[in-house]
C-alpha cells in the first residue's frame, strides 16, 4: 500500500510537468492548428538557460523562472513572426509540420555544439531535502515545482478567461476571419500565442532542472508526452490538459510499478493509440 | 513527328549517361571506400525517402513512423537468418511480406484519422514497436543483434568490399524510382493525388480513400522493409535505436527539401542534403559534433520559408527549367505542345 501511494504521488508530481507542457502545446494547436514538434526542444532550451544562469550568473533556479519565461516568450514570438506566420499563408500542413521539426533539430544540435553532450545537473542547498507527508516521502524541489506549476496553470487559465489578449486568443482560435473582421490583430495574436506556448515549455524546463539531468536530447520524451496530453485532454481546454497530464503521470508510474519499469513507455503509447482510434468520432468533430 | 522522337532520344541519352556514370563510379573510387560509403548512404536514404513520399508527398498522409517499418524489415530478416540459419533472400521476402501485412492491419483503423492526428498515431506506432523490441528477449532486447561474418558470398548477401553493396543500393534505388514513376502515372497515382487534394471530393467521385491509402502504406512499408534488410546486411548489426523517431524525420527531409510533390524530389534532396551533411561531419565532426545537423536544419528552414514547394517545385516554375528543356529536347515545351497540336 505504501509503495502504491508513493507511486501515485510520484505520478502526480511528474504529471504536473506533462500538464504544463501540454497546455503550451494545446494553446498553439488550438489557435494555429499546427503541431509544435519542437516543444520538447523548447523545454530543453529552458533547462539550459536556467543552467547557464545558475552556473555563470549564480541565479537561483526558482528565481530564474520569470527570466526564463520572458526570454522564451521573446524567442517564441520571434520564431512565429519570422518563420511560422509567413508559412501559414501556404496552408500546407506538411510544410508547417516540418518547419517545427526543423526548428527542433536546430535547437537540439545548437545545444549539443554549445554545451556538448555531457549530462549536467544543478544542485542547490535544498535539492536533497525531503518532506514526509503521511506515509509518502517527497523531494522538496519536486513539491515546490508542483506548486509553481499549479500557480502557472491557474494564472494561464485566468489570463485566457479574463484578460483582453486572452479573449483575443480565444476569439482567433474559434474563427480567425471573424476575429479579423471585429478588429483583432490576428498576426499579433499568433505571435503572443506562440510566445506563451514556448514560455510554458521553458517554465516547465526551468522547474525540471532541479531533479532531472540536463542533456541535449532531454526534450524528445517530454515533447511526445505533451502531444499525448493535447489529444487526451481535448483541444483548447486548459483544465482538460491539466487532468490529462496528471493521468499520464499516474499511468506511467503505476504501469512501471505493476507491469515493470521497462514496459512503461509501451503502455503509454499503446494507451495513446487506443484512445486516438477509439475517440476518433469526437476528434473528427473537433478538427 | 520524327523530330520529336529525336528530341526524346537526346533526353534519354542524358539520363543513360547519368546512370552509366553512377555504374562506372566505383571503378574510379576503388581506393576510397569512404566516398563509396557516402554514395551507399545517399542511395538507401533516397530510396526510403521515396517510399515515404508515396504516402506523405503523393497521398498527403504525413507519416513519422517509417523508421519502424525499416526496423521491422531489418529485424524480421535478421531474426530469420540468425535463428534459423536460412538464406537472407528468404528473410528479405519474409520481411517485405510481413511488414506489408503489419502496416495494413495497424494502419487500417488509423487512416480514419486525418492531418495532425494521423501523424500523431504514426509516431505512437513507431515508438510502440521500438518499445516492443526493447522488451523482447528473443530479439536481443536493447542489445541488438549482430549478423554473422563470413566469406564473400552472394547467397548470403555478405561481402568484404563495399562495391557490391554499392551496386545493390543503386539497383534498389533505380527499382524504387521506376516503380514510383509507374505509380505516378497510373490510376493508383491519380487516386492518391486526388485524396491529397481533397479527401471528401475523392470519396464523392467514387475513389475509396481508405482502400487507396492502405495500398499506399503497404507499398511504402514494403520498400522501407527492403531498405531495412539492406541496412542490416550492410552494417551487420542492428539495435532498437534504428527505429527512433529522429530517423523517421531524417527520411522525410530529403523529400521536403527536394520537393514532396515530385517523384524525383527525394532523389535531388537526398543527394544534396546527405552529401553536404557528410562533408561537414567529416570536416568538423570531431571538433563540433552536431554541426552537420545544424546546417541540415537551416537548409530545411530556408527551403520551407522561401521555396515552400521544394527545390523541384521552384525549378519547374523558373526560367532555368525552360533552358534545360531546350537543351535536352532541342526546343521548348511550348513548341513541342504546338507541334503535337498540328
Amino acid at each position: 500500500m505504501n509503495i502504491f501511494l508513493q507511486a501515485c504521488m510520484n505520478g502526480l508530481l511528474i504529471g504536473g510537468f506533462y500538464s504544463l507542457m501540454g497546455m503550451g502545446q494545446n494553446i498553439i494547436f488550438g489557435v494555429m492548428k499546427i503541431i509544435n514538434f519542437c516543444h520538447g526542444e523548447m523545454l530543453m532550451t529552458g533547462m539550459y538557460i536556467t543552467f547557464a544562469c545558475f552556473t555563470y550568473l549564480g541565479i537561483d533556479p526558482y528565481l530564474g523562472v520569470p527570466l526564463v519565461a520572458v526570454l522564451m516568450f521573446i524567442l517564441g514570438g520571434a520564431i512565429q513572426h519570422t518563420l511560422i506566420t509567413p508559412s501559414l499563408g501556404t496552408r500546407s500542413f506538411t510544410n508547417l509540420l516540418f518547419l517545427t521539426v526543423g526548428l527542433g533539430i536546430l535547437f537540439q544540435n545548437l545545444a549539443l555544439v554549445i554545451f556538448s553532450s555531457n549530462y549536467r545537473t544543478i544542485s542547490t542547498p535544498y535539492s536533497t531535502q525531503t518532506v514526509h507527508l503521511g506515509m509518502v516521502t517527497m523531494a522538496l524541489p519536486k513539491l515546490i515545482s508542483f506548486f509553481a506549476l499549479i500557480v502557472v496553470s491557474v494564472a494561464l487559465f485566468c489570463f485566457l478567461k479574463y484578460s483582453t489578449p486572452g479573449k483575443q486568443i480565444r476569439a482567433v482560435s474559434q474563427n480567425p476571419l471573424g476575429a479579423q473582421v471585429v478588429g483583432i490583430n490576428v498576426k499579433m495574436t499568433y505571435v503572443i500565442t506562440y510566445g506563451i506556448g514556448v514560455a510554458l515549455a521553458g517554465i516547465s524546463g526551468a522547474l525540471l532542472t532541479q531533479f532531472y539531468i540536463i542533456y541535449p536530447m532531454v526534450g524528445t520524451n517530454f515533447g511526445l508526452r505533451a502531444l499525448i496530453v493535447v489529444v487526451v485532454g481535448g483541444l483548447g481546454s486548459i483544465p482538460g490538459a491539466f487532468a490529462a497530464g496528471i493521468f499520464l503521470g499516474l499511468l506511467e508510474t503505476l504501469s512501471s510499478l505493476l507491469v515493470g519499469p521497462s514496459f512503461k513507455d509501451l503502455v503509454v503509447f499503446l494507451t495513446f493509440i487506443v484512445i486516438l482510434v477509439a475517440r476518433q468520432e469526437m476528434i473528427l468533430r473537433r478538427a | 513527328m520524327n523530330a520529336v522522337r529525336g528530341d526524346r532520344y537526346r533526353a534519354r541519352t542524358a539520363l543513360a549517361a547519368g546512370v552509366a556514370l553512377l555504374v562506372a563510379l566505383p571503378h574510379f573510387l576503388k581506393g576510397n571506400p569512404y566516398i563509396i560509403n557516402v554514395f551507399i548512404l545517399i542511395f538507401y536514404m533516397s530510396t526510403i525517402s521515396m517510399a515515404w513520399n508515396l504516402l506523405g508527398g503523393m497521398t498527403g498522409q504525413n507519416s513519422l513512423g517509417h523508421a519502424a517499418f525499416m526496423g521491422l524489415g531489418a529485424y524480421i530478416s535478421t531474426l530469420f537468418v540468425v535463428k534459423t540459419g536460412g538464406s537472407p533472400w528468404v528473410g528479405l521476402l519474409l520481411a517485405i511480406v510481413l511488414t506489408g501485412l503489419i502496416a495494413a492491419v495497424v494502419f487500417y483503423p488509423c487512416f480514419i484519422l486525418r492531418g495532425p492526428y494521423f501523424t500523431l498515431v504514426t509516431i505512437a506506432f513507431g515508438e510502440a514497436v521500438r518499445q516492443c523490441i526493447i522488451n523482447w528477449d528473443y530479439a536481443g532486447k536493447a542489445m541488438g543483434i549482430a549478423l554473422p561474418f563470413g566469406r564473400d558470398s552472394l547467397r548470403y548477401f555478405r561481402f568484404m568490399s563495399k562495391i557490391p553493396y554499392y551496386y545493390a543500393a543503386l539497383l534498389m534505388l533505380a527499382g524504387t524510382y521506376l516503380l514510383m514513376k509507374k505509380i505516378d502515372n497510373s490510376k493508383l497515382g491519380f487516386a492518391l493525388k486526388t485524396i491529397r487534394e481533397d479527401e471528401d471530393v475523392a470519396a464523392s467521385i467514387g475513389i475509396k480513400p481508405l482502400k487507396y491509402k492502405v495500398a499506399a502504406v503497404v507499398i511504402s512499408s514494403m520498400i522501407a522493409a527492403m531498405v531495412g534488410f539492406f541496412y542490416a546486411s550492410y552494417n551487420r548489426y542492428i539495435d532498437p535505436d534504428l527505429m527512433m523517431q529522429a530517423y523517421s524525420v531524417e527520411f522525410v527531409l530529403p523529400a521536403i527539401v527536394g520537393g514532396a510533390a515530385f517523384v524525383e524530389g527525394p532523389l535531388i534532396g537526398g543527394f544534396l542534403l546527405i552529401s553536404v551533411s557528410e562533408y561537414l561531419r567529416n570536416k568538423f565532426g570531431g571538433v563540433l559534433p552536431g554541426i552537420n545537423l545544424i546546417l541540415y536544419a537551416i537548409i530545411l528552414l530556408v527551403v520551407i520559408r522561401f521555396r515552400p514547394t521544394g527545390i523541384l517545385g521552384w525549378y519547374h516554375g523558373s526560367n532555368l527549367s525552360r533552358r534545360v528543356d531546350f537543351w535536352l529536347l532541342g526546343r521548348t515545351a511550348d513548341a513541342e505542345e504546338s507541334d503535337r497540336r498540328c
